[in-house]
């Protein structure tokens, strides 16, 4: 199994990318700190935190833990293997008093064994691969439209730039009710399969943001939201008393 | 979700006609097959087999390849979770409520 190694500010960061990337739950993913960040005075962190992490090997574990839809089920359970297991105890915070060279790895095995705990592994994909705006607008576009077809819609997609860093994939057509769902659950849904279609597809730090919209949902969203604000400002303008947003 | 929140998606647009392939939940089946596809390392290992349940929920059972179980999950279930709820919506053109099962085989 590949290895894939992050970088981020603190070392949860660092690990929430790296299962961006290998596309698992934390539960499935084999982690190992190599660096954590450095914290300076007052607080102030210095350098960054390095994880690399894998798909951890699996074992013949109940399959019914699986399926259960119980959240609580996700419990440590995989983590049986000793030594390092405080580190996953999300220290979303850089622990302070480390010294820069005490950072070490503190490996956290899943069970089996990690035969190669030293360095980063040869076939590590690297993950300075910069994805432009475009690039990721392109996977989405494409997803979108495949989605689209397999939801039976006759739909235009239309690109346009939001503000320097972040494009919009505007969904037009008749009857897309559906596809926004109550509360915009859906379009949500679709969001959010998008953003990890791209993830699968590009791994690599990707810059900008592309957001997608349905029927303009997003956009009436936005203005009602403008609206009530502007109302709630000119009522205190008027009555110069506080008021909470 | 409730199937109060499925009406209330119903009402959005309401189901039409019978979809134009075959089974109880067509377009849903589609749908599923298609998104699970796009998160995999294997699509070609992805199967959907489907349930037809009583009370009229249909259940869609998904397989995939080796080592893909945790790419149509994903972290803290988000991926699953999402794929449930469109997959739901695409049920309400087939008129049937789906409950959408991912299956390690």
């Amino acid at each position: 199994m590949e290895w894939v190694e992050t970088t981020g500010k603190t070392v949860e960061e660092a690990k929430d990318l790296a299962l961006d990337q290998l596309g698992v739950d934390t539960q499935d993913a084999e982690f190992e700190v190599l660096e954590e960040p450095r914290t300076g005075l007052f607080g102030r962190v210095r350098g960054e935190a390095r994880v690399r992490a894998r798909v951890a090997p699996r074992q013949q574990r109940p399959r019914q833990d699986r399926s259960s839809r119980n959240k609580g089920s996700a419990a440590p359970k995989a983590f049986t293997g000793g030594g390092g297991t405080e580190a996953m105890a999300s220290t979303s915070r850089p622990r302070t008093g480390r010294r820069p060279g005490a950072a070490g790895s503190a490996t956290v095995a899943a069970a089996a064994p990690a035969p190669d705990t030293a360095g980063p592994a040869p076939g590590g994909r690297t993950v300075d691969e910069i994805v432009s705006v475009e690039a990721q607008a392109d996977i989405m576009e494409s997803f979108l439209e495949g989605l689209l077809d397999a939801f039976g819609a006759s739909a235009s997609v239309n690109r346009r730039a939001v503000d320097e860093e972040t494009l919009e994939l505007a969904v037009e057509g008749d009857d897309l009710g559906l596809l926004i769902g109550p509360k915009g659950q859906t379009l949500g849904a679709v969001q959010e399969l998008a953003r990890t279609v791209v993830q699968r597809r590009a791994a690599g730090t990707h810059e900008g943001r592309v957001r997608i919209d349905v029927s303009g949902y997003r956009q009436h969203r936005r203005e009602a939201l403008e609206r009530v604000t502007r109302q709630v400002a000119e009522e205190v303008h008027r009555s110069g008393a506080r008021k909470a947003l | 979700m409730s199937d109060a929140e499925e009406q209330v998606a119903g009402e959005q647009a309401p189901a039409e006609g019978a979809p134009s392939g075959s089974g109880p939940a067509a377009n849903a089946q589609a749908m599923l097959e298609y998104l699970a596809r796009a998160v995999v390392e294997d699509p070609d290992a992805v199967e959907v087999d489907v349930d037809e349940g009583r009370r009229g929920v249909v259940t869609l059972n998904v397989h995939v390849g080796d080592g893909d179980m945790g790419r149509v999950i994903g972290k803290r279930g988000r991926v699953a979770q999402s794929i449930r709820t469109v997959v739901r919506a695409a049920a309400v053109r087939d008129g049937v409520n789906v409950d959408v099962e991912f299956v390690d085989s």
